[in-house]
């Protein structure tokens, strides 16, 4: 109720400032899953940064889910009272959101997905990175630290979250390359950094001296496996560590050389969303994002494919100070 | 001879091997009030509670109308029509008198509705026929303690009871509500029911009961017609040996005023209260509940607001604004409510009778354990409290003990003036007599004790004066020569 | 209505059910203990017990500021939250990293230590205010701090963590003493200091009073308020203090740190004894509830047993100890 009160004051708002230019601009609303972490930060910004929304060719709003599927459903009623031309839509869970989806599309809005897909035919087009495949690249990263042989641990994301099923089926296709390396353990510290470490402190108990790599789904649970060495006592860069998506603190101890990190770039996922969004309410627009540019391998064919991937980006001890330095 | 609505032949009960009762004895005819006598520990609680079906005996007869029966849980003793309402009465407060009389059996109309308008009929209906003038509409907690006992016995006549347990009622009342509660059970007897009164307050069973049954120490003593017993040998069978007196006092005012206080007012209206208080006097308040008397004690011990007047203790104003300030000036208040205001039930003795003390009892922040061991251990000897070690719960003591061990608490305190608010209320003779002793010797040696009691007969033993109090102010003042029950009273009605 | 047991009658059994009652939860440990250390050859080694010691310290300390606070018939579900606003305030004042927009970091560690404590207490204070002025119950009181002090969090950090923790800061969650993992040292001060201040000082008497009969304790010229309001502010600074052991242990601090902790800080009080209605337990019962879960969360991860059964085994836990403190005060 709170976020339609917000909407309706900001709507009004807009309207009596500006009578003129109000009716020419599109309203593009963003749905997204939650705004505490930083990943979806930096998602937020770089989609206020587009240079649409600096231009003043469109209005983006931002509507914070909550981690809540319920929640993000009752936003998207709120964009199609408000009559919003386009929808970005970041769902909590593949699974949620179909129903929020089609009463987009029922109403007439074209939504658009990035980041996280949402099982329905009826998305206008999806912008994300394939978590497949970025499960395949850590995996393949500790796998040949270790020289395809030993034995390592994966510490998963919350059982049943696609992020999580989808980047196990990576691990598991680098896995059965390597018949010979062995999983000791695997279990879910639900992407937290605090009870990966706990994990790990046990699994180091367990296994003296047996571990080689430590699969982490995302940073902050490889993090929690580095704090949980260091409390060991142990040399952290005789392990294989590595974890997806690139948070600053990740970043830092790649420079370190504890670990290996694969960026998801969710300014590209953002701002790729976006430009798609405009281009299908103004059909002479150019794409005006940079990523285009950035990432050759994903052609813009004319704003019309349903699927565009964003590619991962390994962190590497030549690219992480230039990564940071975007950071601040 | 009829025959009786209930009859128990020698009930015996134990608990780990020590028998709470021996040989329970105990005959109900219709249409009598029956006294239950006896100390605390007396086995009185056992006997009810086996008779209830709330715990089962080890051996005797119950014969209900003449057959024996054996109750296996409250529901079916209320299903042969005997019911108990208890010391503490447990409403629904938020629900209306008809609600709460027809809890859990509500006439029901069509798809399950509760059919309220014949509910509230067939409420009002008995309650009428009792004479009670309350309306079954009313939420239970607009009530006072008074109605509420009544809606309880409304309660237990809606089952047909024919045999009506009441344990303590008189407690929580005043006088003028105690007359309504005895009108009640005037009522009852006309109908024929059997009325089981236990009470530790002898004028009232010589004022209601038809006969008396005694026990003491889980055994049967004796039974009879109240007419054919005198007070002091009653007496003498509850407690076990004569007493020589039933009150004790031996202190004199003297002279010197110690506290005066001149246009006190407080809350619930308490207005303009002036009195002096000598050295070694007892002053007792009297009035009907509501009259203001512990709200004029709340006042003087800090609890409520300053709402104006004077007090001033040996010719020095002071301000009461807090407990810990009236403590510091020397006062001690024995409150009312027991277990209430009085105790924590579930700390043991030696925190108990420290807790008023603690500040002198430690060393800056830490406590000093060898002084309250000891403080606590000269206050069970000072006042012959019951229990096997310090360190065990006061929920574990009995009444009278727990009574003595808030009387240890504020004697810790080395207080010059006592606030005793009904001191006596559910204590048993014996400790009753001991109470009175420790008020004498206090006064004797130079304190002051203010007390508040609904017991005329404890007002008469104990005070050298008395203050009545009508609807927050004094009506009247009488020296010890001139007083009688009757002017007592007449002022406080 | 029903006259109490005499004490001196207690047969045999009645003796062994009454020391099961009072000891159940240590004899419980003991035997979890036991059954680990056949079940898994890793379990009884001192790397072993000190990582278990190391786990449960935040939450011990946690429980036992929680354990000052359902002693006066209070609960304190800020404790998470506070963690986090804790940890992100006194961090971004310890950091070199520019994310903490704090200028002319980092500032002495003693310094970012002393301001998280007080940002603990002042939340403490802010609940206990709000509680002995206003006779809000604890529960609401609490609540909104938990909603408020998490909105805080990322107002104060902008969402993002606090990274690059200077190595002074993370010495309290990373170092030794005499082999000892810092953690545990301060869990075990703490402890003693709320051991000694429960069962030795004047307020530890006012806190079982007020939690006893607040009237009674009234009368008897203690000022409720004035302990209701320490409580929360005790209770506050120490959920200050693990959120700075928890960056310092994690290596930064997080936002999104200290979610449901207060759920398992009351767990461990209810676990060890304490009862909800106030005025009855003791620290010591706290330490052993939290080393109960701890023990129970780090044997079966030793065994490799699905994390999901570590979390019904512990509702089953919290619901018997309850059922036991019943049976113990149907006792009284």
């Amino acid at each position: 109720m709170k976020n339609v009160f917000k909407a309706m004051v900001a709507a009004c708002a807009l309207m009596t400032a500006l009578p003129a230019t109000a009716e020419a601009k599109l309203k593009i609303g963003a749905a997204v899953y939650g705004l505490n972490a930083e990943f979806m930060q930096i998602w937020a910004a770089a989609l206020k940064n587009h240079p649409a929304v600096k231009s003043g060719l469109v209005d983006v709003t931002v509507f914070d889910g909550k981690y809540d599927a319920l929640t993000q459903q009752d936003q998207f009623n709120t964009m199609i009272t408000q009559g919003y031309d386009a929808i970005i839509f970041v769902p909590i869970d593949v699974e949620a959101g179909a129903a929020a989806v089609q009463a987009a599309h029922d109403a007439g809005i074209p939504v658009f997905g990035s980041n996280t897909r949402v099982n329905s035919k009826l998305l206008t087009s999806y912008v994300g990175s394939d978590d497949v495949k970025s499960g395949y690249m850590e995996a393949k990263y500790v796998l040949d630290k270790i020289g395809c042989k030993g034995n390592v641990v994966v510490i998963e994301g919350p059982i049943g979250q696609s992020a999580q099923i989808q980047r196990l089926e990576g691990n598991k296709k680098a896995l059965a390359e390597c018949p010979n390396v062995k999983v000791l353990e695997d279990k879910t510290a639900n992407w937290s950094r605090a009870e990966a470490q706990t994990l790990m402190e046990n699994w180091l108990t367990a296994h003296p001296g047996e571990i080689n790599g430590v699969i982490g789904q995302n940073d902050e649970m490889a993090l929690g496996a580095i704090e949980a060495i260091k409390g060991a006592k142990l040399d952290v860069k005789s392990f294989a560590i590595a974890g997806i998506d690139g948070v600053t603190d990740a970043l830092l101890a790649v420079k370190a050389g504890n670990m290996a990190s694969i960026l998801q770039d969710g300014a590209a996922q953002a701002q790729g969303a976006l430009d798609l969004a405009i281009a299908s309410k103004m059909p002479d627009y150019k794409p005006m994002s940079d990523i285009w540019k950035q990432y050759p391998d994903m052609p813009w064919a004319d704003g019309k494919a349903a699927e565009y991937s964003v590619p991962w980006t390994p962190v590497t001890a030549e690219n992480v100070d230039a990564l940071l330095a975007l950071r601040k | 001879m009829t025959e009786a609505l209930l009859e128990v032949r020698g009930l015996r009960k134990s608990f780990g091997g020590v028998a709470a009762l021996r040989d329970g004895r105990f005959r109900l005819e219709p249409g009598s009030v029956h006294a239950l006598c006896g100390g605390n520990g007396a086995g009185k609680s056992t006997f009810l509670t086996i008779v209830m079906g709330i715990q089962q005996r080890d051996a005797g007869t119950i014969l209900r109308n003449g057959k024996e029966v054996s109750f296996v849980g409250p529901s079916e003793a209320l299903a042969a029509g005997i019911s108990i309402i208890e010391q503490e009465l447990n409403p629904v407060p938020a629900m209306s008198v008809a609600e709460n009389i027809f809890l859990g059996r509500e006439p029901l109309a069509r798809f399950g509705r509760i059919n309220f308008a014949s509910m509230n009929a067939a409420a009002q209906a008995l309650l009428d026929s009792l004479r009670f003038q309350i309306k079954a509409t009313t939420p239970m907690m607009d009530l006072t303690v008074a109605e509420v006992q009544l809606v309880e016995i409304a309660k237990a006549l809606s089952y047909d009871a024919e045999v009506i347990i009441m344990d303590e009622p008189t407690s929580a009342l005043g006088e003028a509500e105690a007359d309504q509660l005895f009108a009640a059970i005037k009522t009852l007897k006309d109908r024929g029911k059997g009325i089981v009164y236990v009470s530790h307050r002898l004028s009232e069973i010589f004022n209601i009961a038809d006969s008396y049954t005694v026990f003491r120490d889980g055994q049967f003593v004796g039974d009879g017609k109240i007419a054919d017993v005198r007070r002091e040998d009653l007496i003498q069978m509850i407690v076990g040996r004569p007493l020589a007196e039933e009150f004790v006092k031996e202190n004199q005012p003297g002279a010197e005023v110690v506290l005066s206080v001149r246009g006190l007012n407080a809350q619930h209206g308490v207005r303009d209260i002036s009195f002096d208080i000598h050295r070694g006097e007892i002053l007792a308040f009297y009035g009907l509940m509501g009259s203001g008397r512990s709200e004029i004690f709340e006042r003087l011990f800090g609890l409520t607001p300053d709402l104006g007047g004077e007090i001033r203790l040996d010719g020095q104003s002071i301000r009461l604004s807090s407990p810990a300030e009236a403590i510091a000036r020397g006062f001690a208040f024995v409150t009312e409510d027991r277990k209430g205001s009085g105790l924590v039930l579930a700390a043991d003795v030696r925190a108990n009778v420290c807790m008023a003390s603690l500040g002198a009892l430690s060393m800056g922040l830490a406590m000093n354990t060898r002084r309250e061991a000891s403080a606590a251990q000269a206050m069970i000897e000072k006042f012959g409290i019951k229990t096997a070690s310090d360190r065990l719960e006061v929920s574990g003591l009995s009444g009278g003990n727990q009574q003595k061990v808030v009387l240890g608490k504020w004697f810790l305190t080395q207080p010059r003036v006592l606030l005793l608010d009904e001191p006596t209320r559910g204590v048993d003779v014996g400790a009753k007599r001991e109470i009175y002793r420790v008020m004498s010797d206090f006064a004797r040696e130079g304190g002051v004790v203010i007390l508040v009691s609904s017991e005329i007969d404890e007002v008469l033993g104990m005070a050298d004066r008395v203050i009545v109090l009508r609807g927050g102010q004094v009506s009247g003042e009488i020296d010890r020569t001139g007083l009688s029950a009757e002017k007592l009273v007449h002022l406080a009605a | 209505m029903i006259q109490s047991k005499p004490v001196a009658s207690r047969s045999a059994s009645d003796l062994a059910a009454a020391y099961g009652r009072k000891y159940g939860i240590l004899i419980a440990l003991i035997v979890v203990c036991v059954f680990l250390t056949f079940a898994n050859e890793y379990f009884l080694t001192g790397r072993n017990l000190l990582n278990v010691l190391r786990q449960t310290s935040i939450n011990g300390i946690l429980a036992i500021g929680m354990t000052f606070v359902i002693l006066t018939r209070g609960i304190d579900l800020s404790v998470g939250s506070v963690v986090a606003l804790a940890g992100v305030v006194s961090a971004s004042l310890a950091t070199s990293s520019v994310n903490a927009m704090v200028p002319g970091g980092p500032y002495p560690t003693v310094v970012a230590f002393g301001v998280g404590i007080l940002v603990g207490m002042a939340c403490g204070a802010i609940s206990g205010w709000v509680v002995s002025r206003f006779n809000v119950p604890a529960f609401v009181a609490t609540l909104g701090m938990l909603s408020a002090a998490r909105g805080m969090t990322l107002l104060y950090a902008g969402g993002k963590p606090v990274p690059e923790l200077t190595d002074e800061y993370r010495w309290i969650g990373t170092a030794d003493v005499l082999g000892i993992p810092m953690p545990v040292v301060a869990f075990a001060v703490i402890f003693l200091v709320a051991f000694w201040v429960l069962s030795a000082t004047r307020f530890g008497r006012h806190v079982y009073a007020v939690g006893g009969n607040p009237h009674a304790a009234k009368v008897s010229g203690i000022s409720i308020s004035r302990i209701r309001l320490l409580v929360y502010v005790i209770s506050g600074g120490l959920a200050g203090f693990s959120g700075m052991l928890l960056a310092a242990r994690t290596g930064s601090a997080l936002t999104q740190a200290g979610i449901a902790y207060e759920l398992d800080a009351i767990a461990a009080v209810v676990i060890g004894g304490t009862s909800l209605g106030g005025g009855i337990g003791k620290v010591t019962g706290t330490v052993i509830g939290a080393l109960l879960i701890g023990v129970m969360n780090n044997g079966l991860d030793l065994m490799g047993v699905e994390s999901y059964y570590q979390q019904v085994i512990k509702g089953a836990l919290i619901v018997a100890a309850v059922m036991l403190d019943q049976a113990r005060h149907r006792e009284a």
